[in-house]
């Protein structure tokens, strides 16, 4: 059972217009390294952990990344909202704005739609959180690109606070994994 | 330039509340505070890796009611960070001694901000009228969709 809680993981004002990034941060959200892939990776995966700590900390990270789905959508939803159509398609948005107007829809930077195949479910607990930790270093990499693409601390700051995230949950992944590899699995 | 290498500094205290002293509580050995934790990301202070020279953005909240919320969302980012870390390690007496007092104080925030700016959940009820559904949701620029 999942709960709403009204606020954001932190907190998103963008006061500057960068519409070049919104289309760059949208792949956070539904491209190959984004936030909805982890969510639904360590979800699915948690189903066939074998143990307590296991089915926790799967359930709680998967848990987490839907908070950070909704702050990359927020981002972009900042930043386009009152973008008119001219400085959407002057910004490499037009193709975004022709299929899904303001909306947004979980896909990468190019407009390729999010697919599950950006993950796998093995039911091997080693070969599944192998998979988690390059899953989180690939977003940390992902995150230190989209900074080196802006300067407005607005969008800064969140990144900073997102990639922060990856490297939280390369280690508790790793714990684990170091964790049942001696166990023997 | 926008950040610097200094760590949080105590005197600003720019979204301390009256009646909040959560500056002082610290856990030198292993964890941030929830405050400098929220503005890092990080709570665990040996996992702390910043990119390049950028450490982080220091808050600026714009009215009471933004000092309420970013106290709030500290506190609900270290309950986090520490349930990942208990996930692991459940027999960690002293944190989980940390993490309750950390739900104490946070369910006291959102009680205080509840009551005074509407509900953060929907089973929070002090309102006379069903206010769940009112503006601002998160998403919303409520600071400054103008410019953008």
């Amino acid at each position: 059972m999942f709960k709403y809680v009204k606020h954001l993981n932190y907190p998103i004002h963008i006061k500057k217009k960068d519409l070049k990034m919104a289309k760059y941060l949208l792949t956070q959200f539904g491209g190959a390294n984004g936030e909805l892939g982890a969510a639904l990776r360590y979800f699915s995966q948690k189903f066939s952990m074998p143990d307590e700590k296991g089915k926790a900390l799967l359930n709680d990270i998967a848990t987490e990344e839907l908070g950070h789905c909704e702050m990359i959508c927020t981002m972009v939803h900042q930043l386009t909202e009152n973008a008119t159509v001219e400085e959407l398609e002057a910004n490499g948005l037009g193709s975004l704005y022709t299929e899904h107007g303001k909306g947004i829809y979980p896909s990468d930077s190019f407009g390729n739609p999010f697919t599950v195949t950006y993950f796998a479910v093995t039911g091997d607990v080693l070969a599944d959180l192998s998979e988690d930790m390059a899953a989180e270093e690939k977003a940390r990499a992902t995150y230190e690109n989209l900074i080196n693409m802006t300067d407005d601390k607005d969008i800064i700051g969140v990144l900073l606070f997102l990639r922060q995230r990856e490297i939280v949950h390369f280690n508790r992944f790793k714990e684990l994994y170091d964790y049942y590899k001696k166990k023997g699995y | 330039m926008l950040f610097d290498h200094t760590d949080f500094n105590y005197e600003m205290g720019f979204f301390k509340i009256p009646g909040s002293d959560f500056n002082k509580e610290i856990r030198k050995d292993k964890f941030w505070s929830p405050e400098e934790g929220f503005l890092r990301g990080n709570l665990t202070k040996n996992e702390y890796v910043p990119y390049k020279n950028l450490t982080y953005f220091k808050l600026e909240p714009q009215d009471e009611q933004e000092s309420l919320l970013y106290n709030l969302m500290a506190y609900s980012f270290a309950i986090n960070d520490l349930n990942l870390y208990l996930d692991l390690h459940p027999e960690d007496e002293t944190t989980y001694e940390l993490f309750k007092k950390y739900v104490k104080e946070k369910n006291s925030l959102e009680d205080l901000y509840s009551e005074k700016y509407g509900p953060m959940t929907v089973t929070e009820t002090q309102s006379t009228k069903y206010s769940w559904l009112k503006n601002p949701w998160p998403w919303d620029n409520s600071g400054g969709s103008m410019y953008v």
